[in-house]
């Protein structure tokens, strides 16, 4: 009973939909300014169609390197394009080896749920 | 409703579906680190969207953030990335 391919897209979609109205109104409500619903859907839309370019850039960066999973490395290649968005995901990498040093074992779960912040 | 520390972001796993639904290969996976690393960009890329779009909105003296305002930094933006 695995779930069609199209299906599955539909629901992260709707999932990404979901957090990018939320950002949009976060942002809006910063600025004082409202989204409408059709930018919102836009936003969301291309979002969801760079992910997917994400994702193929990163699946042959990983190739390239001659590894099937996609590493951090992978990442920060993505992020090549602009120096200030290189720098921060840079960062970040090291800030995650940081914490993986300091508790001194593999990722622990907590760190993961705490991610996950039920959205 | 004081506390704004509430973070929005994407959940892992919505991420780590949606980039490996891409995938070409089957067996091409993705690291736990990618996936937080890729979730904080793919928020960046969104922010990036709502706040340019609503720069242009205020230059054009908008009340409200339309398409038509997204539209125009779309460029910029994707080259960006």
């Amino acid at each position: 009973m695995s779930l069609d391919k199209e299906e599955v897209h539909q629901r992260l979609k709707a999932a990404v939909h979901y957090t990018v109205g939320r950002l949009c109104q976060k942002t809006g409500q910063e600025h004082h300014k409202e989204f409408s619903r059709q930018t919102i859907a836009a936003i969301a839309e291309t979002s969801f169609r760079q992910c997917e370019i994400f994702a193929r850039d990163l699946e042959a960066f990983a190739r390239h390197a001659k590894r099937t999973t996609v590493s951090a490395e992978d990442v920060k290649l993505v992020a090549r394009r602009s120096t200030a968005l290189s720098m921060y995901i840079q960062n970040k990498s090291e800030e995650l080896n940081q914490e993986k040093k300091s508790t001194g074992k593999r990722k622990s779960k907590d760190a993961e749920e705490s991610r996950d912040q039920g959205l | 409703m004081a506390e704004t520390e509430e973070e929005i972001t994407f959940k892992k796993e919505t991420v780590s579906k949606l980039l490996t639904s891409f995938f070409k290969e089957d067996k091409t996976r993705i690291s736990g680190d990618a996936v937080v690393l890729m979730t904080e960009m793919i928020k960046i890329f969104v922010q990036e969207a709502a706040v340019r779009s609503q720069k242009q909105a205020e230059a054009e003296d908008c009340e409200q953030v339309e398409i038509e305002h997204f539209e125009k930094i779309l460029p910029q933006l994707l080259l960006d990335f």
